[in-house]
Protein backbone atom coordinates (compact mmCIF):
# COMPACT_ATOMS: atom_id res chain seq x y z
CA UNK A 1 0.00 0.00 0.00
CA UNK A 2 1.29 3.45 -1.00
CA UNK A 3 1.25 5.84 2.25
CA UNK A 4 0.83 9.49 1.51
CA UNK A 5 3.21 10.72 3.65
CA UNK A 6 6.26 11.63 2.30
CA UNK A 7 8.74 10.67 4.68
CA UNK A 8 11.65 9.14 3.91
CA UNK A 9 13.53 6.26 5.93
CA UNK A 10 16.75 6.96 6.40
CA UNK A 11 19.50 8.07 9.81
CA UNK A 12 20.03 11.68 9.09
CA UNK A 13 20.89 14.55 11.50
CA UNK A 14 17.34 15.91 10.43
CA UNK A 15 15.46 12.43 11.15
CA UNK A 16 16.97 12.34 14.55
CA UNK A 17 16.12 15.62 15.64
CA UNK A 18 13.08 15.89 17.75
CA UNK A 19 9.81 17.11 15.58
CA UNK A 20 9.47 20.27 17.98
CA UNK A 21 12.84 21.63 16.79
CA UNK A 22 11.47 21.38 13.06
CA UNK A 23 8.31 22.65 14.08
CA UNK A 24 10.43 25.70 15.76
CA UNK A 25 12.33 26.05 12.19
CA UNK A 26 9.43 26.40 10.57
CA UNK A 27 7.82 29.39 12.84
CA UNK A 28 11.08 30.74 12.61
CA UNK A 29 12.02 30.22 8.99
CA UNK A 30 8.34 31.69 8.14
CA UNK A 31 8.84 34.64 10.76
CA UNK A 32 12.38 35.78 10.07
CA UNK A 33 11.45 37.50 6.77
CA UNK A 34 8.27 38.78 7.87
CA UNK A 35 9.53 40.31 11.22
CA UNK A 36 13.08 42.33 9.41
CA UNK A 37 11.71 42.51 6.10
CA UNK A 38 13.69 43.01 2.98
CA UNK A 39 14.41 40.93 0.46
CA UNK A 40 18.07 39.75 2.08
CA UNK A 41 16.31 38.16 4.60
CA UNK A 42 14.11 35.28 2.58
CA UNK A 43 17.84 34.59 0.79
CA UNK A 44 19.11 33.69 4.41
CA UNK A 45 16.05 31.58 5.36
CA UNK A 46 15.56 29.84 2.02
CA UNK A 47 19.84 29.47 2.33
CA UNK A 48 19.40 28.20 5.53
CA UNK A 49 16.41 25.75 4.35
CA UNK A 50 18.78 24.18 1.41
CA UNK A 51 21.79 23.36 4.14
CA UNK A 52 19.14 21.80 6.58
CA UNK A 53 18.13 19.87 3.08
CA UNK A 54 21.02 19.12 2.18
CA UNK A 55 22.40 17.89 5.27
CA UNK A 56 19.24 16.09 5.90
CA UNK A 57 20.12 14.16 2.50
CA UNK A 58 16.48 14.66 0.96
CA UNK A 59 17.82 17.52 -1.83
CA UNK A 60 15.81 15.31 -4.98
CA UNK A 61 12.64 14.70 -2.73
CA UNK A 62 12.12 18.92 -3.06
CA UNK A 63 12.30 18.99 -6.13
CA UNK A 64 8.53 17.42 -6.97
CA UNK A 65 7.13 19.87 -4.40
CA UNK A 66 9.15 22.86 -5.82
CA UNK A 67 7.62 22.00 -9.28
CA UNK A 68 4.09 21.84 -7.94
CA UNK A 69 4.33 25.45 -6.65
CA UNK A 70 5.66 26.79 -9.87
CA UNK A 71 2.68 27.27 -11.48
CA UNK A 72 1.28 29.75 -8.85
CA UNK A 73 4.28 31.49 -8.68
CA UNK A 74 3.72 31.66 -12.40
CA UNK A 75 0.53 33.14 -12.43
CA UNK A 76 1.07 35.19 -9.66
CA UNK A 77 4.24 36.45 -12.00
CA UNK A 78 2.43 37.17 -14.88
CA UNK A 79 -0.93 38.42 -13.48
CA UNK A 80 1.18 41.47 -11.05
CA UNK A 81 3.47 41.80 -13.78
CA UNK A 82 1.61 43.03 -16.36
CA UNK A 83 -1.44 44.71 -14.41
CA UNK A 84 -0.74 45.41 -10.92
CA UNK A 85 -2.33 48.99 -10.20
CA UNK A 86 1.09 50.89 -8.75
CA UNK A 87 2.59 49.70 -12.42
CA UNK A 88 4.66 52.75 -13.78
CA UNK A 89 8.03 51.87 -14.34
CA UNK A 90 8.03 49.73 -17.60
CA UNK A 91 11.19 47.01 -17.13
CA UNK A 92 11.01 45.07 -20.24
CA UNK A 93 8.57 44.08 -23.02
CA UNK A 94 7.70 40.44 -24.39
CA UNK A 95 6.09 40.82 -27.53
CA UNK A 96 2.31 42.70 -27.22
CA UNK A 97 2.86 42.05 -23.01
CA UNK A 98 4.21 44.70 -20.72
CA UNK A 99 6.05 43.81 -17.48
CA UNK A 100 6.65 46.86 -15.14
CA UNK A 101 8.87 46.71 -12.35
CA UNK A 102 6.54 47.38 -9.39
CA UNK A 103 4.38 44.37 -9.89
CA UNK A 104 7.63 42.75 -10.48
CA UNK A 105 8.91 43.12 -7.03
CA UNK A 106 5.88 42.52 -5.28
CA UNK A 107 5.62 39.26 -7.10
CA UNK A 108 9.03 38.55 -6.59
CA UNK A 109 8.28 38.97 -2.81
CA UNK A 110 5.55 36.84 -2.88
CA UNK A 111 7.21 33.86 -4.61
CA UNK A 112 9.76 34.20 -2.28
CA UNK A 113 7.70 33.83 0.54
CA UNK A 114 5.80 30.60 -0.62
CA UNK A 115 8.80 29.38 -1.54
CA UNK A 116 10.72 29.97 2.10
CA UNK A 117 7.10 28.50 3.31
CA UNK A 118 7.66 24.97 1.27
CA UNK A 119 11.11 24.50 2.29
CA UNK A 120 10.75 25.17 5.59
CA UNK A 121 7.70 22.59 5.38
CA UNK A 122 10.16 20.18 3.76
CA UNK A 123 12.08 20.08 5.82
CA UNK A 124 9.90 18.58 9.14
CA UNK A 125 7.76 16.56 6.09
CA UNK A 126 10.21 14.82 4.52
CA UNK A 127 12.11 13.66 7.78
CA UNK A 128 9.15 13.02 10.66
CA UNK A 129 7.28 9.94 10.75
CA UNK A 130 3.38 11.04 11.01
CA UNK A 131 3.36 8.60 13.81
CA UNK A 132 5.98 10.11 15.27
CA UNK A 133 4.59 13.69 15.46
CA UNK A 134 1.62 12.47 16.73
CA UNK A 135 3.24 10.15 19.28
CA UNK A 136 5.53 13.88 20.54
CA UNK A 137 2.54 15.86 20.72
CA UNK A 138 0.58 13.18 22.68
CA UNK A 139 3.43 13.23 25.22
CA UNK A 140 3.25 16.88 25.08
CA UNK A 141 -0.25 16.59 26.35
CA UNK A 142 -2.54 16.98 22.77
CA UNK A 143 -5.08 14.37 23.73
CA UNK A 144 -4.74 10.91 22.08
CA UNK A 145 -8.46 11.28 20.83
CA UNK A 146 -7.13 13.36 18.29
CA UNK A 147 -3.98 11.70 18.31
CA UNK A 148 -5.77 8.60 16.90
CA UNK A 149 -7.75 10.79 14.54
CA UNK A 150 -4.71 11.97 12.60
CA UNK A 151 -3.15 8.24 12.95
CA UNK A 152 -6.40 6.86 11.30
CA UNK A 153 -6.25 9.47 8.45
CA UNK A 154 -2.77 7.42 7.17
CA UNK A 155 -4.56 3.71 6.96
CA UNK A 156 -7.76 4.90 5.72
CA UNK A 157 -6.87 6.78 2.71
CA UNK A 158 -4.77 3.81 1.14
CA UNK A 159 -7.05 1.46 2.35
CA UNK A 160 -9.68 4.02 -0.08
CA UNK A 161 -7.29 4.57 -2.87
CA UNK A 162 -7.82 0.59 -3.00
CA UNK A 163 -11.54 0.76 -2.90
CA UNK A 164 -11.40 3.42 -5.69
CA UNK A 165 -9.35 1.66 -7.99
CA UNK A 166 -11.36 -1.59 -7.54
CA UNK A 167 -14.51 0.23 -8.34
CA UNK A 168 -12.96 2.43 -11.48
CA UNK A 169 -11.79 -0.52 -12.80
CA UNK A 170 -15.72 -2.50 -12.01
CA UNK A 171 -17.26 0.44 -13.57
CA UNK A 172 -15.46 0.67 -16.46
CA UNK A 173 -15.77 -3.41 -17.03
CA UNK A 174 -19.42 -2.69 -17.01
CA UNK A 175 -18.84 -0.14 -19.87
CA UNK A 176 -18.70 3.64 -18.18
CA UNK A 177 -16.80 6.02 -20.01
CA UNK A 178 -13.68 7.79 -17.66
CA UNK A 179 -12.26 9.35 -20.96
CA UNK A 180 -13.56 12.08 -23.78
CA UNK A 181 -15.41 15.35 -23.42
CA UNK A 182 -15.89 17.21 -20.23
CA UNK A 183 -19.56 15.93 -19.89
CA UNK A 184 -18.63 12.54 -20.06
CA UNK A 185 -15.90 13.19 -17.38
CA UNK A 186 -18.37 14.63 -15.19
CA UNK A 187 -21.02 12.38 -15.27
CA UNK A 188 -18.51 9.65 -14.79
CA UNK A 189 -17.99 11.35 -11.48
CA UNK A 190 -20.95 10.41 -9.31
CA UNK A 191 -20.95 6.44 -10.25
CA UNK A 192 -17.60 6.60 -9.11
CA UNK A 193 -17.32 8.52 -6.05
CA UNK A 194 -20.55 7.68 -4.36
CA UNK A 195 -19.91 3.98 -3.60
CA UNK A 196 -16.52 4.45 -2.23
CA UNK A 197 -17.68 7.22 -0.07
CA UNK A 198 -20.73 4.77 0.90
CA UNK A 199 -18.67 2.19 1.37
CA UNK A 200 -15.92 3.96 4.00
CA UNK A 201 -19.01 5.63 6.00
CA UNK A 202 -20.58 2.10 6.38
CA UNK A 203 -17.20 0.60 7.58
CA UNK A 204 -16.94 3.74 10.44
CA UNK A 205 -19.77 1.72 11.96
CA UNK A 206 -17.70 -1.23 12.54
CA UNK A 207 -14.50 0.79 13.43
CA UNK A 208 -16.12 2.53 16.06
CA UNK A 209 -17.76 -0.34 17.55
CA UNK A 210 -14.05 -2.09 17.44
CA UNK A 211 -12.55 1.12 19.05
CA UNK A 212 -14.90 1.42 21.73
CA UNK A 213 -14.80 -2.51 22.73
CA UNK A 214 -10.90 -2.03 23.12
CA UNK A 215 -11.62 0.92 25.37
CA UNK A 216 -11.40 4.20 23.54
CA UNK A 217 -13.83 6.16 25.58
CA UNK A 218 -11.56 5.32 28.95
CA UNK A 219 -10.16 8.10 30.72
CA UNK A 220 -7.47 6.16 32.00
CA UNK A 221 -4.08 7.70 31.60
CA UNK A 222 -1.94 6.63 28.66
CA UNK A 223 1.58 5.42 28.51
CA UNK A 224 3.62 5.68 25.99
CA UNK A 225 6.44 3.01 24.67
CA UNK A 226 9.33 5.42 23.71
CA UNK A 227 10.23 7.96 26.09
CA UNK A 228 10.99 10.80 24.31
CA UNK A 229 12.15 14.38 25.31
CA UNK A 230 14.64 17.46 23.90
CA UNK A 231 17.73 15.73 23.94
CA UNK A 232 21.34 18.31 24.02
CA UNK A 233 21.29 18.62 19.88
CA UNK A 234 17.43 19.95 19.98
CA UNK A 235 18.37 22.53 22.61
CA UNK A 236 21.31 23.64 20.92
CA UNK A 237 19.07 23.89 17.41
CA UNK A 238 16.60 26.08 18.98
CA UNK A 239 18.51 28.10 20.95
CA UNK A 240 20.62 28.98 17.45
CA UNK A 241 17.29 29.58 15.85
CA UNK A 242 16.08 31.74 18.97
CA UNK A 243 18.71 33.52 18.52
CA UNK A 244 18.27 34.48 14.62
CA UNK A 245 14.63 35.56 15.71
CA UNK A 246 15.94 38.12 18.44
CA UNK A 247 18.37 39.30 15.74
CA UNK A 248 15.57 39.84 12.59
CA UNK A 249 13.83 41.85 15.62
CA UNK A 250 16.51 43.67 16.17
CA UNK A 251 17.25 43.96 13.12
CA UNK A 252 13.95 45.77 12.73
CA UNK A 253 13.76 47.74 15.26
CA UNK A 254 16.89 49.65 14.44
CA UNK A 255 15.50 50.14 10.89
CA UNK A 256 12.31 52.28 12.44
CA UNK A 257 15.03 53.94 14.63
CA UNK B 1 -30.28 27.20 19.70
CA UNK B 2 -28.54 24.79 22.24
CA UNK B 3 -29.40 21.74 19.81
CA UNK B 4 -27.07 24.01 17.06
CA UNK B 5 -23.95 23.30 18.01
CA UNK B 6 -24.72 20.02 20.50
CA UNK B 7 -22.09 17.25 19.43
CA UNK B 8 -21.52 13.78 20.83
CA UNK B 9 -18.08 12.97 21.92
CA UNK B 10 -18.25 9.18 21.06
CA UNK B 11 -15.94 7.01 19.21
CA UNK B 12 -17.94 7.33 16.31
CA UNK B 13 -17.59 10.70 15.75
CA UNK B 14 -13.61 10.04 15.97
CA UNK B 15 -13.92 7.26 13.95
CA UNK B 16 -16.46 9.91 11.36
CA UNK B 17 -13.44 12.51 10.94
CA UNK B 18 -10.53 10.66 9.18
CA UNK B 19 -13.09 8.81 7.45
CA UNK B 20 -14.08 12.35 6.06
CA UNK B 21 -10.73 13.65 5.77
CA UNK B 22 -10.36 10.20 3.17
CA UNK B 23 -13.28 11.60 1.22
CA UNK B 24 -11.51 15.06 0.67
CA UNK B 25 -8.52 13.41 -0.92
CA UNK B 26 -10.76 11.24 -2.96
CA UNK B 27 -13.04 13.71 -4.34
CA UNK B 28 -9.38 16.23 -5.12
CA UNK B 29 -7.95 12.79 -6.57
CA UNK B 30 -10.75 12.01 -8.84
CA UNK B 31 -11.48 15.57 -9.92
CA UNK B 32 -7.56 15.51 -11.53
CA UNK B 33 -8.35 12.30 -12.31
CA UNK B 34 -11.26 13.19 -14.77
CA UNK B 35 -9.65 16.32 -15.30
CA UNK B 36 -12.53 18.82 -14.17
CA UNK B 37 -11.76 22.71 -13.56
CA UNK B 38 -13.15 22.50 -9.90
CA UNK B 39 -11.64 21.30 -7.01
CA UNK B 40 -14.31 19.02 -5.40
CA UNK B 41 -12.01 18.53 -1.90
CA UNK B 42 -14.80 19.21 0.46
CA UNK B 43 -17.27 16.81 0.11
CA UNK B 44 -16.27 14.49 3.34
CA UNK B 45 -16.14 17.52 5.29
CA UNK B 46 -19.78 18.78 3.89
CA UNK B 47 -20.08 15.19 5.41
CA UNK B 48 -18.45 15.53 8.49
CA UNK B 49 -21.10 18.55 9.20
CA UNK B 50 -23.84 17.04 8.01
CA UNK B 51 -23.56 13.97 10.11
CA UNK B 52 -21.92 14.98 13.36
CA UNK B 53 -23.14 18.69 13.64
CA UNK B 54 -21.30 22.16 12.63
CA UNK B 55 -18.37 21.41 15.90
CA UNK B 56 -17.26 18.14 13.70
CA UNK B 57 -17.85 19.45 10.72
CA UNK B 58 -15.58 22.34 11.63
CA UNK B 59 -13.04 19.79 13.06
CA UNK B 60 -12.92 17.92 10.30
CA UNK B 61 -12.12 20.88 7.77
CA UNK B 62 -9.08 22.31 9.88
CA UNK B 63 -7.79 18.55 10.42
CA UNK B 64 -8.15 17.88 6.86
CA UNK B 65 -5.96 21.20 5.40
CA UNK B 66 -3.56 20.79 8.70
CA UNK B 67 -2.91 17.18 8.32
CA UNK B 68 -2.16 17.26 4.38
CA UNK B 69 -0.04 20.82 4.86
CA UNK B 70 2.44 18.90 8.09
CA UNK B 71 2.85 15.37 6.29
CA UNK B 72 2.51 15.70 2.37
CA UNK B 73 4.48 19.47 2.25
CA UNK B 74 1.55 21.31 0.45
CA UNK B 75 2.30 24.39 2.93
CA UNK B 76 -0.60 25.79 -0.02
CA UNK B 77 -3.19 24.33 1.70
CA UNK B 78 -2.48 25.01 5.52
CA UNK B 79 -3.38 28.37 4.54
CA UNK B 80 -7.42 27.62 4.03
CA UNK B 81 -7.33 25.37 7.20
CA UNK B 82 -9.84 28.54 8.45
CA UNK B 83 -11.81 28.06 5.40
CA UNK B 84 -12.16 24.76 5.38
CA UNK B 85 -13.10 24.99 8.86
CA UNK B 86 -15.96 27.22 7.82
CA UNK B 87 -17.62 25.46 5.33
CA UNK B 88 -17.29 22.53 7.74
CA UNK B 89 -19.30 24.63 10.38
CA UNK B 90 -21.49 26.33 7.61
CA UNK B 91 -22.53 22.90 6.45
CA UNK B 92 -23.31 21.73 10.00
CA UNK B 93 -25.46 24.64 11.15
CA UNK B 94 -27.53 24.58 7.92
CA UNK B 95 -28.23 20.92 8.58
CA UNK B 96 -28.92 21.51 12.25
CA UNK B 97 -31.63 24.19 10.96
CA UNK B 98 -33.35 21.15 8.67
CA UNK B 99 -32.07 22.23 5.51
CA UNK B 100 -30.52 19.19 4.01
CA UNK B 101 -33.37 17.14 3.69
CA UNK B 102 -34.72 18.51 0.06
CA UNK B 103 -33.00 19.71 -2.79
CA UNK B 104 -33.99 23.19 -3.14
CA UNK B 105 -32.42 23.18 1.24
CA UNK B 106 -29.79 21.71 -0.34
CA UNK B 107 -28.89 24.38 -2.82
CA UNK B 108 -29.75 27.32 -0.04
CA UNK B 109 -27.00 25.17 2.25
CA UNK B 110 -24.87 25.29 -1.16
CA UNK B 111 -25.04 29.28 -1.29
CA UNK B 112 -24.50 29.59 2.40
CA UNK B 113 -21.03 27.22 2.39
CA UNK B 114 -19.71 28.63 -0.85
CA UNK B 115 -20.14 32.76 0.23
CA UNK B 116 -18.81 31.53 3.68
CA UNK B 117 -15.67 30.14 1.82
CA UNK B 118 -15.41 32.90 -0.34
CA UNK B 119 -15.56 35.90 2.66
CA UNK B 120 -13.04 33.88 4.49
CA UNK B 121 -10.66 32.54 1.90
CA UNK B 122 -10.74 36.36 0.37
CA UNK B 123 -8.38 37.84 2.63
CA UNK B 124 -6.04 35.09 2.69
CA UNK B 125 -5.43 35.07 -0.75
CA UNK B 126 -4.61 38.85 -0.63
CA UNK B 127 -2.15 38.70 2.56
CA UNK B 128 -0.40 35.41 0.97
CA UNK B 129 -0.61 35.72 -2.72
CA UNK B 130 -1.49 39.32 -3.62
CA UNK B 131 -4.88 38.10 -4.42
CA UNK B 132 -5.25 34.82 -6.98
CA UNK B 133 -6.40 31.40 -5.86
CA UNK B 134 -4.45 29.60 -8.25
CA UNK B 135 -7.37 28.11 -10.45
CA UNK B 136 -7.10 29.14 -13.91
CA UNK B 137 -10.74 30.54 -14.55
CA UNK B 138 -10.61 32.47 -11.21
CA UNK B 139 -7.48 33.56 -11.74
CA UNK B 140 -8.07 35.00 -15.37
CA UNK B 141 -11.27 37.29 -14.51
CA UNK B 142 -8.71 38.68 -11.32
CA UNK B 143 -6.39 39.49 -14.61
CA UNK B 144 -9.27 41.40 -16.40
CA UNK B 145 -10.49 42.96 -13.01
CA UNK B 146 -6.97 44.55 -12.31
CA UNK B 147 -6.26 45.23 -15.93
CA UNK B 148 -9.61 46.95 -15.90
CA UNK B 149 -8.74 49.06 -12.77
CA UNK B 150 -10.75 47.35 -10.03
CA UNK B 151 -9.25 47.64 -5.97
CA UNK B 152 -7.47 44.15 -5.61
CA UNK B 153 -10.38 43.09 -2.89
CA UNK B 154 -12.72 43.26 -5.41
CA UNK B 155 -10.86 41.46 -7.62
CA UNK B 156 -10.12 38.78 -5.54
CA UNK B 157 -13.41 38.25 -4.35
CA UNK B 158 -14.65 37.68 -7.96
CA UNK B 159 -12.11 35.41 -8.38
CA UNK B 160 -12.98 33.15 -5.43
CA UNK B 161 -16.99 33.81 -6.10
CA UNK B 162 -16.26 32.38 -9.77
CA UNK B 163 -14.42 29.23 -8.54
CA UNK B 164 -16.16 28.56 -4.89
CA UNK B 165 -19.75 28.77 -5.35
CA UNK B 166 -19.85 26.64 -8.54
CA UNK B 167 -17.67 24.23 -6.87
CA UNK B 168 -19.70 24.24 -3.61
CA UNK B 169 -22.82 23.86 -5.72
CA UNK B 170 -21.74 20.36 -7.20
CA UNK B 171 -20.46 19.65 -3.59
CA UNK B 172 -23.57 20.06 -2.22
CA UNK B 173 -25.40 18.33 -4.87
CA UNK B 174 -23.15 14.89 -4.63
CA UNK B 175 -23.64 15.28 -0.82
CA UNK B 176 -26.85 15.47 -0.82
CA UNK B 177 -27.09 12.37 -3.09
CA UNK B 178 -24.84 10.48 -0.71
CA UNK B 179 -26.40 11.55 2.61
CA UNK B 180 -29.94 10.50 1.05
CA UNK B 181 -28.75 6.88 0.19
CA UNK B 182 -27.03 6.12 4.05
CA UNK B 183 -28.42 3.39 5.85
CA UNK B 184 -30.74 4.66 8.81
CA UNK B 185 -28.44 2.13 11.08
CA UNK B 186 -25.73 4.43 10.16
CA UNK B 187 -27.04 7.66 10.63
CA UNK B 188 -28.80 6.90 14.15
CA UNK B 189 -25.08 7.16 15.22
CA UNK B 190 -24.69 10.54 14.91
CA UNK B 191 -28.58 11.68 15.54
CA UNK B 192 -28.59 14.19 18.96
CA UNK B 193 -32.59 13.79 19.54
CA UNK B 194 -32.18 9.92 20.82
CA UNK B 195 -32.86 8.48 23.90
CA UNK B 196 -32.14 5.35 25.49
CA UNK B 197 -35.44 3.88 26.89
CA UNK B 198 -35.23 0.66 29.29
CA UNK B 199 -37.63 -1.54 29.01
CA UNK B 200 -38.64 -2.66 32.48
Amino acid sequence: MKSISLYVDQDTFLTRLHSFSKLFYIAAAIAIPLIGGGFHLYVLSLLLSFCLIAAGKIGKRILPLIAFSFTIILTVFLIHGLFNQKNEQILFTLGPLIFYREGLLYALKIGLNILNMLLAFAVLVLTTRPAVLVDDLEQAGFSPRFGYMICSVFQIIPQMMGTMNTILDAQRSRGMETEGNILVRARAFLPLISPVVNSSLINTRERAIALEVRGFDSKEKKTFLQDRKLRGADKRFIAFMAALLFASLIWRIRVWL
Amino acid sequence: MKQLFKTKWNAACFVLIPACIGINYLGKLFASVLKLPLWLDSIGTCIGGILGGPVIGGICGAANNLIFGFTTGDSITLVYALTSLGIGAAAGIMARLGHMKSLPGALLTACVTGLTAVVISTPLNIIFWGGTTGNIWGDAVFAWSQASGLPVFLGSFLDEVVVDVPDKFITLLIVFAIVKGLPRKLTSLYDIDDEVVSLD
